[in-house]
């Protein structure tokens, strides 16, 4: 019944802002005040998955089995909850909502009315496909709708159009199209797994389904089914060697877009890649997905720590620092409940952080004009609020207490060692460590300084404290949280997740 | 005897699509791509109505028909409006050259049998034959993405490896599930739109349709 209402209103968002022309700013705050309907039945729904239920929702008609086909157990809770938290904030930040309406001297950033009604009709079309794809039963299901995510996310990355957009959007939709598609190659062969052993079930391809057969399906065929979801789904996830599109996409779109996609879709294509593994691991035994993952993490992490050293933009700096947390997840999820725990903890806390740099971002574009780091100087001076918000969230994002990410990569690197794996740890903290000092020297340049009056927006006063900035302390409490505790409800949820795929 | 016949027209419908895949390899203008994928939607129904009928399973008849509304009449549309902007623009130099690359699509489908051996041998429908030839296409399918240098001939690549998917789900299963084969309809024909309009994009800003010109992204 909750799951009504968790789908339904980003749905009839996008149905609002599509009808009303041309756009008001009304249109965008009805979309942001019907999410938070979205976000009360995520937390009620995670409730109900703490109390030890699985919620389930579905019908029967004559010709339609749709009987459970949503589901939320602890993986789809953590998944909802983080989902709806970022399309909240997301919606309130959004272009069109008073800031582009008051100041018509933008420039650059002033959207047209048609462009904001695109923004808003298909932003809440991809959070709509992304709350189906986690709550999907059926793992077909699941890959509709998340390739309805890839394509409703490129519609709106040239919101401007201009060469950079174009060719970053293009990149985008054609390679994870690509890569998505494989994975249904992969789901395919799952399928075909499944009525070559049990014969044709309507409900096969449901998760519950796929998992009860899993001990007697053929372990080579499963091998190679799982080679095409790690491949298509880590296209769609940022894993190295299939990262290419990331920067480029990242560093295109409109800034709360990017935000949407850094953290929550990550974490989505995450979550499909985790639903498969849980069922070859049940046929395969555990080496084979590990193995696999480990290989591409390390390599991911590499890949990462030395593009941020190179980088010379700010947005793709944060894309390669999210290919370098995609890269530690997947080390996570190879290492046993330990890792998975922590892992996902890190899944979290990288949503939390990832969307409060990007949704920064959005500030600075406001008052820079150049995306480039050595242009952005002099953050503190020109906007005291964003600037100090930004050197925390970075500081959170390398490491450092008292944010959350310090304490799952401790648990993370606690699990590897445990698991005997000191090379591995080894190098993942040497990459660490690269990321590290390169960040803190980015980020000196950015700080401090003197803003280049050439680069600068000076037309805005320095920066008041004002709502949106208000609406970023709830990341910043999130983060400082887990980094000085883990409250209870969210450890059994995160339990209830590494039972699922860590047995 | 049935089964006999089964097993025969499967695998020679999978030879003709894998076919009609591999003749892009040398083919140059857009309108001959539009074409040949037009004709392999035609092939490709046609297989899911064989399926269907020897199969039993009148499901297949559906999708067959949803399968030749959108990709031999409402994509092959949008191809020929698309064709006749840029038909001027060929695909001359594709990045590997043409004797190379049928080399390789032979060694695609080589590899394709041996990537599809568990599956054939898991197996014990009459079909199963045909599904090496399926695979052979969707490689073939992202071999051509990768090399064709004008963004209609990598569309239309694309679409080609999803005709292969579909062949792999009809010779391995007969069809996914109705639900998943109905969304899968959905997200092509919406793919395929979306990214059309790109190309219209791509031509207004660069002038081209040859993605080798776009190089604005780096570090």
């Amino acid at each position: 019944m909750y799951f009504l209402f968790l789908i339904l209103p980003s749905l009839l968002a996008a149905l609002i802002a599509g009808l009303i022309r041309p756009y008001r700013a009304f249109v965008g705050f009805i979309g942001a005040f019907l999410s938070l309907i979205s976000l009360g039945a995520s937390l009620v729904i995670a409730a109900q998955v703490v109390s030890g239920q699985i919620p389930t929702w579905g019908f029967h008609m004559e010709w339609l089995n749709l009987e459970d086909f949503l589901r939320a157990d602890g993986l789809s809770a953590i998944l909802v909850v983080c989902v709806t938290v970022v399309a909240s904030l997301a919606l309130f930040l959004s272009p069109g909502l008073g800031r582009q309406v008051q100041n018509p001297h933008w420039g650059e950033l002033a959207y047209k009315p048609n462009q904001l009604q695109r923004f808003h009709v298909f932003t809440n079309l991809f959070i709509t496909s992304m709350l189906l794809a986690v709550t999907a039963n059926n793992v077909g299901v699941m890959w509709i709708a998340i390739e309805a995510t890839t394509i409703f996310s490129a519609i709106i990355i040239p919101l401007k159009l201009n060469k950079a957009s174009i060719e970053a959007s293009w990149k985008y939709i054609l390679i994870c199209s690509v890569g998505i598609s494989l994975a249904f190659v992969g789901t395919v062969l799952g399928y075909f797994d499944f009525v070559s052993v049990a014969g044709r079930v309507e409900s096969a391809l449901n998760w519950t389904t796929l998992l009860k057969a899993a001990p007697n399906l053929h372990p080579e065929v499963m091998r190679l089914a799982f080679v095409f979801l790690l491949v298509g789904f880590g296209t769609k996830a940022g894993i190295a060697p299939l990262h290419t599109w990331k920067p480029d996409a990242y560093g295109e779109s409109p800034a709360p877009l990017t935000a949407l996609m850094s953290s929550a879709l990550f974490a989505v294509a995450m979550y499909a890649l985790l639903r498969w593994k849980a069922v070859t691991d049940v046929t395969l035994g555990l080496g084979f997905s590990n193995k696999l993952l480990i290989v591409l993490g390390l390599l991911s992490l590499f890949i990462a720590a030395f593009s941020i050293v190179l980088a010379r933009d700010y947005k793709r700096m944060f894309a390669y620092s999210s290919i370098e947390h995609t890269g530690l997840m997947c080390l996570g999820f190879a290492l046993g409940p330990l890792g998975t725990f922590a892992a996902l903890l890190h899944l979290i806390n990288h949503t939390v952080g990832k969307s409060l740099m990007f949704f920064l971002v959005d500030n600075i574009e406001h008052k820079y004009r150049s995306p480039l780091i050595t242009n952005t100087r002099g953050l503190l001076k020109t906007m005291p609020w964003t600037g100090g918000f930004f050197a925390a969230g970075l500081m959170f994002l390398i490491g450092l207490p008292p944010g959350g990410f310090f304490i799952s990569e401790f648990a993370l690197f606690r699990a590897g060692f445990a698991l005997n794996h000191p090379w591995l740890m080894g190098a993942a903290l040497v990459l660490l460590a690269v990321v590290f000092v390169s960040f803190i020297y980015q980020i000196n340049t950015m700080l401090y300084g003197d803003p280049d009056p050439e680069n600068i927006n000076t037309e805005r006063p320095v920066e008041q404290f004002s709502w949106r900035l208000a609406l970023l302390l709830v990341n910043i409490v999130v983060l400082v949280t887990l980094g000085l505790s883990l409250p209870a409800p969210l450890v059994a949820l995160i339990n209830q997740g590494v039972a699922i795929l860590a047995r | 005897m049935n089964n006999q016949l089964f097993f025969q027209l499967s695998t020679l419908g999978a030879s003709v699509i894998l076919l009609f895949g591999i003749t892009l390899l040398w083919r140059k203008s857009m309108r001959s791509y539009a074409e040949t994928f037009k004709w392999q939607s035609v092939a490709l129904s046609l297989m899911f109505i064989v399926i269907g009928y020897l199969g039993k399973d009148p499901e297949l008849y559906a999708v067959a028909a949803a399968l030749f509304i959108l990709k031999a009449i409402i994509i092959p549309n949008y191809l020929r409006r698309m064709e006749k902007r840029f038909g001027d623009d060929r695909e001359l130099k594709p990045y590997v050259n043409v004797a190379t690359s049928l080399v390789l699509a032979g060694l695609f489908v080589l590899l394709a049998y041996s990537v599809t051996r568990p599956l054939v041998m898991v197996s014990d429908l009459p079909t199963r034959a045909g599904m090496p030839l399926a695979m052979g296409l969707i490689f073939v399918g992202l071999f051509l993405i990768i090399t064709r240098k004008k963004a209609m001939a990598q569309i239309i690549s694309f679409l080609v490896m999803e005709n292969g998917i579909a062949l792999l789900a009809a010779l391995g299963t007969y069809g996914t599930p109705l639900i998943v084969e109905l969304g899968v309809f959905l997200d092509a024909l919406m793919g395929f739109l979306v990214m059309q309009v790109f190309v219209y994009h791509i031509h207004d800003t660069f002038e081209t349709i040859d993605v080798d010109q776009m190089n604005e992204l780096k570090h």
